[in-house]
C-alpha cells in the first residue's frame, strides 16, 4: 500500500498559522506524509500540490471568517484537476458571524468533514483513518 | 546575499518619487494630497490626536480600553465607532479587512459590494483603500476619538497614506509582527523597507508639526514564550521608525497570565525603550504612554463565563500596572468577528475593573516581580546588543542578520525566513520560560535560571517537558487554567 499523503495549509489570505502548524505536526506524528503549505495559501495552490503529490486528503485551516468567499467552486476545480477521490476537510472559524448552518454550507461546497474551532486533533485523526479505510486506502 | 537596507532616513525627493508608485495602486490614491492632508490634520481637535489623548488620560490618572473595530459598510462602521465612543473610549484602533491588508483590492471591492447589497458584512474589517479619503473622513468626523488603523505589510504604505489624509493620528509600524503573524514570504529587508516608508511618511508630517504616533507590537509570540524577543523587536521597530522622523512611539505589553511577569514587563518596558532611544540619539522621541494587551494569539475560551474571566484578568493586571490603555478581546472572540453588542458587554466589564481598581493605586511590589524585571532587562539587553553588534552599529542590518542567524526567533511564526527553533513552557507558578533557546543570545546565568524552573516542573509532574507540554500550555487559558494538563495524566 502506498503512503498516505495529506496537504495542509490555511486557505486564502488568512494569516492564522498556528492551527495548520499543529495539524501538520500531529499528522506527521501519526505517520502520514504531509505537504505543509503553511498560511496564506490560495485554493489553486492546494490543488496544484495535490496533483503533484497524488494526495489523498486536504486539511484546510481557516480562522478569519472569509473561507467561504475563497472556496466558491473549489470542488468543481478539484474535479477538473482530476482530484475526484480526494478527501476535503476544513476546520476553524468559518464565517464572519456565528451561524448554525456553517457545516451544511461547507458540505455543500464539497467538504467531507467540517470542524468547529479548537477541535481536538484526535477526533480529526480518527475521522481521517475511518474515511481512508472506507475508500479502501488503509 | 548582500544586505541593501540601512538605518538611514530616506531623502525627501526619493520619498516623494516613491509615493507616486504607492498612490497609483488604487484609484482612491488620487484623493491623497499631502499639503491638504497636513492642513486637515492641523485642523483636528486635541481629542482626535492620539498622543495628546494618551497623555491626557495619563494626567487624569485614568485608563481606557483599546478595542478593535472594523466592519465593511460605512454606515455600520460609523455606528460602531459612535457606540464605542459613547462607552467612553477615546482611542479607536481600526481594523482593515484581510483582502485590503494583502492588497487584493478587487476582492475587497467585491466583498464590499456584496456586503452593501445583502446588508451583511462578508469582509472581516473596513476596506479603507476602497472607501478612500472622502468617505473615511466621515468616519473620523463621526465621533470624538483618535483613530489608529491596523494593516500588514502588503498594503501598509497605501493604508497609511489614506488613513493619515483621513485624519487618523496613529498607526502600528510593526514589521516584526508581519514576520511573526501576517506575511508568509516577505524577506526581513522587504519588511524593514516597508516600515521605513511609513516612518518617513510620518516624518514628513512631523516636519510640518503634525505628530503621528506609531504603535510597536514586536514579534508577537504565537505560543507560550517569554516576552524578551517581543520586547527587543518592539524596540528595534521604534528605532527604525525614529530614524525616519517618527516622534511618538507607543509600546505594547503583552499580558500572558503570570502576574509577576506581566507586572514586571509593564514596569521595565518603557525604561528599556527610553534607554535604547537615547543611546542611539533619538532623545526627542516621546513615549506618551503604554498599552497593555491580552496576548493576541492564545486560543480564547469558548464559553462566556470563562471569556469574561480572561478579559477581567487582563483588565485587573493592566489596572494594577497603571497602563494608560488596554486591549481586551470580546466574549464572542472564539466564534468569529465580534458583534456590536458583545463589544459593549465585554468592554463594560473591563471598564468596571479599570475604574474600580486603578483609582485605588494599590502598590504591589515583591521579589517575584523584581526578579522578572531583572530577567527581562538582562535578556532584552543581551539580544539588542547582539543585534547592534551584528549590524556593526546599524540596527537595520543587524535585524536582517539576526533573523537569519536565529538571534531573533519566535515559535510557530508564519514567515518562511524565521528559524522557528525555539520553544517555551510555563513553570510551576505559571511564568513563561524558555524550553529551547535556539540561537538566542541569552546570557548563560539566565539560561541556567530557566533550566532550573523547568526542572522544578518536570520533577513535580514526573515527566520531561517537550513540544506537547508547550502545546498543552498554549491551550490551557481557553480551558480555564494557566498551566496545561498532561494529556495522559
Amino acid at each position: 500500500m502506498k503512503d498516505i499523503t495529506v496537504i495542509t495549509g490555511t486557505v486564502g489570505v488568512d494569516a492564522h498559522v498556528i492551527g495548520t502548524k499543529i495539524v501538520s505536526r500531529a499528522l506527521r506524528d501519526a505517520g502520514y506524509n504531509v505537504v505543509a503549505l503553511g498560511a496564506q495559501t490560495p485554493p489553486e495552490e492546494f490543488i496544484k500540490a495535490a496533483q503533484e503529490t497524488d494526495a489523498d486528503a486536504m486539511i484546510m485551516s481557516s480562522l478569519y471568517g472569509m473561507a467561504e468567499l475563497d472556496l466558491q467552486g473549489f470542488k468543481d476545480k478539484c474535479l477538473e484537476a482530476g482530484l475526484d477521490d480526494i478527501l476535503l476537510y476544513i476546520g476553524g472559524n468559518l464565517g464572519i458571524a456565528k451561524s448554525d448552518d456553517i457545516e451544511m454550507r461547507f458540505k455543500k461546497l464539497g467538504f467531507d468533514r467540517v470542524y468547529p474551532p479548537a477541535t481536538d486533533m484526535k477526533i480529526a485523526l480518527a475521522d481521517l483513518q475511518n474515511d481512508l479505510e472506507a475508500k479502501g486506502k488503509l | 546575499m548582500e544586505i541593501k537596507v540601512r538605518q538611514k532616513r530616506i531623502d525627501e525627493d526619493k520619498f516623494l518619487e516613491m509615493r507616486k508608485g504607492v498612490l497609483s495602486l488604487w484609484h482612491t490614491g488620487k484623493e491623497v494630497e499631502l499639503d491638504d492632508a497636513v492642513g486637515y490634520q492641523k485642523s483636528l481637535p486635541d481629542s482626535k490626536i492620539f498622543h495628546k489623548v494618551v497623555q491626557r488620560v495619563r494626567e487624569e490618572g485614568r485608563m481606557v480600553l483599546f478595542p478593535r473595530s472594523g466592519t465593511p459598510i460605512v454606515e455600520d462602521e460609523i455606528e460602531l465607532v459612535r457606540s464605542l465612543n459613547e462607552l467612553g473610549i477615546p482611542l479607536i484602533p481600526f481594523t482593515t479587512d484581510s483582502y485590503t491588508r494583502n492588497l487584493q483590492l478587487d476582492k475587497a471591492q467585491k466583498g464590499l459590494e456584496e456586503s452593501i447589497r445583502t446588508g451583511k458584512p462578508v469582509l472581516n474589517g473596513y476596506p479603507i483603500i476602497n472607501h478612500g479619503v472622502k468617505t473615511t473622513r466621515k468616519v473620523v468626523e463621526a465621533c470624538d476619538g483618535a483613530f489608529d488603523p491596523r494593516c500588514s505589510r502588503m498594503a501598509n504604505s497605501l493604508v497609511g497614506e489614506v488613513a493619515f489624509a483621513s485624519g487618523m493620528t496613529a498607526m502600528p509600524n510593526s514589521f516584526f509582527a508581519w514576520i511573526g503573524g501576517y506575511d508568509k514570504k516577505a524577506t526581513v529587508e522587504e519588511c524593514i523597507e516597508t516600515a521605513q516608508y511609513l516612518g518617513r511618511l510620518i516624518g514628513y508630517y512631523a516636519d510640518r508639526d503634525v505628530i503621528i504616533t506609531t504603535d510597536c507590537h514586536g514579534w508577537l509570540p504565537n505560543g507560550v514564550y517569554p516576552m524578551s524577543v517581543n520586547i527587543a523587536t518592539q524596540i528595534i521597530e521604534a528605532l527604525i521608525s525614529a530614524e525616519q522622523g517618527v516622534k511618538s512611539v507607543f509600546p505594547q505589553i503583552n499580558l500572558q497570565g503570570s502576574m509577576a511577569q506581566d507586572l514586571g514587563d509593564i514596569r521595565i518596558v518603557p525604561k528599556l525603550y527610553r534607554k535604547y532611544l537615547d543611546k542611539l540619539g533619538y532623545n526627542d522621541v516621546i513615549i506618551p504612554g503604554i498599552v497593555g494587551s491580552q496576548v493576541p494569539l492564545y486560543p480564547f475560551p469558548q464559553d462566556m463565563g470563562s471569556a469574561f474571566g480572561y478579559i477581567t484578568y487582563t483588565a485587573t493586571v493592566a489596572a494594577l500596572g497603571e497602563v494608560d490603555a488596554c486591549f481586551v478581546k470580546t466574549i464572542d472572540e472564539a466564534n468569529g468577528i465580534p458583534t456590536k453588542e458583545s463589544h459593549i458587554e465585554s468592554y463594560r466589564s473591563a471598564k468596571w475593573i479599570f475604574d474600580v481598581v486603578r483609582q485605588q493605586k494599590l502598590e504591589i511590589d515583591n521579589e517575584d516581580i523584581r526578579q522578572e524585571m531583572r530577567i527581562t532587562e538582562a535578556e532584552v539587553t543581551a539580544i539588542l546588543d547582539r543585534v547592534l553588534e551584528l549590524g556593526d552599529g546599524d540596527i537595520a542590518v543587524g535585524a536582517v542578520k539576526a533573523v537569519e542567524a536565529g538571534v531573533l526567533d519566535s515559535p510557530f511564526s508564519i514567515n518562511i525566513h524565521a528559524k522557528d527553533q525555539v520553544l517555551g513552557v510555563r513553570d510551576l507558578k505559571g511564568a513563561c520560560r524558555y524550553l529551547d533557546f535556539g540561537n538566542l543570545p541569552i546570557p548563560e546565568e539566565i539560561k541556567e535560571f530557566h533550566r532550573e524552573k523547568i526542572a522544578e516542573r518536570e520533577k513535580a509532574e514526573g515527566r520531561k517537558l517537550d513540544y506537547h507540554a508547550s502545546l498543552e500550555d498554549f491551550w490551557a487559558i481557553s480551558k480555564g487554567q494557566l498551566i496545561g494538563t498532561h494529556a495522559n495524566s
